[in-house]
């Protein structure tokens, strides 16, 4: 299958890690044969943050960078480094709102595990990479799937996340060429 | 992709509302938001939803309000509680009132997604088991009968008492009136209850085909006879043998099975041999048999033969008290089969099904509900889902004759311009003249 026209952006939000936005990129290129590219950076986003929760909330952040969308750009989605909420879960790794223009991705729990351990660099960058391509998912209207071998399943925690392979199962995948098609 | 439900979130805080249904969203439900007990309470009564996420802290009604109205209003509907201020006291009467869960915002992702699993595994075992029930509903004998009416409760009482002996019965009554579920239900009550009931519709078979089903025949007892075929007669062997529309078959026929009545014997078509017949006799009619006797197309000694008991079944419009229980009875029914929560019909509605004449009875009651609940696109049954019955109505009560239906015609239009012949006429398409010389030709005038 060849590329397909349209653009996502990846969008670096704040101070990120330089390898992280292009890791994106460069899987959604890789796996879903998409455009991608590295957008400019956005400030950081200190209108999101709840000074009750010292949290960011991404409902703000996907507002914020819907105004920013680019002309050329069919979806965007931003990295962050802060710890994101949404007003009903404690955290969540990204948000995306089904079909909507943005998808927002914070590394600050994925480079986390249990209090006192590491993680290594290369960790960081597959879980970012496996919860963008997730949000993008739901940003071409995948609703989550009951296989938890697919990228569309809910992972709640970092177990589970690390668990998920980066592949979608064979219905999503037919449901993503339908999308991209339609696009 | 897990089972869509239908899902209403009930909260005071727009943001609350939208991050939750962004998420269901994403889960694949269908979801709806309100933001006021009584704003949810209007919404229940359109659309049944399978689960609500109900704050607690709402201005006017609370959360524990509206859980006791929604749990006593729509009892299977499940509720989810979620609260910000939560307290042992607000969580016990939560749960004593019938919410399922009791969450505490913000809560982890992932223990939303497991409750969420162990209310869509409820709502699949509750749909299981409501789907056997009424399986078993059917199956149970004798109660697949609906009737409170008196006339019903007598054939209720009668039914034990008839069903002890091996006597003959008739069964009379209109078309569509449940003759047949009569029948059965006196084979359930039998000693012959466990042997097999066999039902044949004798004005659906033309003779020679009757006689074939009935006695069987032998190879070669005529062409096409290529091998031995039992008949129903020997089928049925031990249990009851159900003739419906017995009016309509031949009296070569009705001798022959007089025949097999009083000798109890009978022998395969194109064979010698006897053999032994066992049968309960249970015969229906929607004809007037006495009538068919003195125009000598019944025959008088096969008619006492199989009127040894006689029941007759009142028509639907005999028993009007039984409607709403009727309807309630194919709501769930058809509710279940079409896999559509329409649950409720509206006094409207129930009126018309009541003022109805039902020419065909409960069958046609039955198509009538069946049709509806295809049709309806909410969870109650108005009147313009049975509009089509008073149509019918209509069409039923109108003239047949060619003279008869303009004179109903040019009453009409006269009516409908209140008696303006000119206008009439101008509507009618015709000359004032020609209208004035119809009217006299039917008689029709003002004062009429």
């Amino acid at each position: 299958m060849g590329i397909e026209e349209g653009v996502i952006a990846v969008i670096p939000i704040g101070s990120v890690v330089e390898m992280a936005p292009k890791v994106v990129a460069a899987h959604i290129t890789s796996l879903l044969k998409i455009n991608a590219r590295v957008a400019a950076p956005l400030a950081h986003p200190q209108y999101a943050l709840d000074r009750r929760r010292l949290q960011y909330d991404a409902a703000l952040i996907l507002k914020a960078m819907e105004k920013c969308l680019a002309p050329g750009d069919e979806k965007a989605i931003g990295v962050v480094a802060v710890d994101l909420f949404v007003p009903i879960f404690s955290f969540v790794f990204g948000e995306a709102h089904l079909g909507g223009s943005c998808a927002v991705v914070s590394t600050w729990r994925l480079e986390r595990n249990q209090p006192g351990l590491t993680v290594s660099p290369a960790l960081v960058l597959e879980r970012t990479a496996k919860v963008a391509l997730h949000e993008l998912g739901h940003l071409y209207r995948l609703p989550h799937c009951s296989d938890p071998g697919c990228l569309m399943h809910f992972a709640g925690d970092l177990d589970h996340l690390d668990r998920t392979p980066l592949f979608f199962c064979r219905y999503c995948n037919a449901f993503w060429q339908n999308q991209l098609w339609r696009y | 992709m897990n089972n869509s439900m239908q899902i209403m979130i009930v909260d005071d805080e727009m943001i609350v509302r939208e991050s939750l249904y962004h998420w269901l969203a994403k889960e694949g439900h269908s979801v709806a938001t309100a933001a006021s007990g009584p704003e949810a309470l209007e919404r229940l009564k359109e659309i049944p939803f399978d689960l609500l996420f109900i704050d607690i802290k709402m201005p006017g009604m609370n959360g524990l309000e509206l859980l006791e109205q929604v749990k006593k209003a729509y009892p299977e509907t499940i509720v989810i509680i979620i609260t910000a201020y939560g307290s042992i006291e607000s969580a016990v009467q939560a749960m004593k009132t019938g919410a399922s869960e009791y969450l505490l915002k913000p809560f982890k992702p992932e223990y939303l997604s497991l409750v969420m699993e162990k209310v869509e595994q409820q709502c699949r075992l509750e749909s299981e088991f409501r789907y056997v029930k009424g399986r078993l509903e059917k199956m149970t004998r004798f109660e697949n009968i609906i009737g409170q009416a008196t006339c019903m409760e007598a054939i209720f009482d009668m039914i034990p008492e008839i069903a002890q002996s091996d006597a003959s019965i008739l069964l009379t009554g209109e078309t569509g009136t449940g003759k047949e579920l009569v029948a059965k239900a006196i084979h359930a009550k039998s000693r012959r209850a466990d042997c097999p009931f066999i039902a044949l519709n004798c004005g659906a078979l033309p003779d020679p085909l009757l006689e074939g089903e009935l006695f069987g025949h032998q190879k070669g007892a005529f062409t096409g006879a290529v091998q031995n075929r039992k008949g129903y007669l020997e089928i049925v062997s031990g249990g009851t043998l159900f003739l419906d529309e017995v009016g309509e078959i031949s009296p070569k026929m009705q001798v022959d099975l007089l025949r097999v009545l009083e000798a109890k014997t009978f022998t395969r078509i194109g064979s010698s041999q006897g053999v032994a017949a066992d049968f309960r006799l249970i015969t229906a009619t929607h004809k007037d048999l006495t009538q068919a006797i003195a125009l000598g197309d019944f025959r008088e000694d096969f008619f006492y033969r199989i009127n040894v008991i006689h029941l007759k079944i009142p028509p639907l419009r005999s028993r009007k008290e039984d409607i709403a229980l009727l309807v309630e009875h194919f709501l769930a029914k058809f509710s279940q089969e079409t896999a559509k929560k329409v649950d409720h019909v509206s006094d409207d509605a129930l009126a018309i099904l009541c003022a109805y004449n039902w020419p065909g009875n409960v069958r046609e009651l039955q198509n009538a509900i069946e049709r509806a609940v295809v049709l309806c696109k909410g969870r109650s049954l108005g009147r313009c889902d049975f509009a089509f019955l008073q149509a019918h109505a209509d069409s039923m009560s109108s003239p047949r004759s060619l003279r008869k239906m303009e004179k109903h015609h040019i009453e009409k239009m006269l009516a409908e311009c209140r008696w303006n012949v000119s206008r009439a006429a101008q509507a009618m398409q015709i000359n004032r003249s020609t209208l004035y010389k119809k009217m006299r030709r039917h008689g029709i005038s003002r004062n009429h």
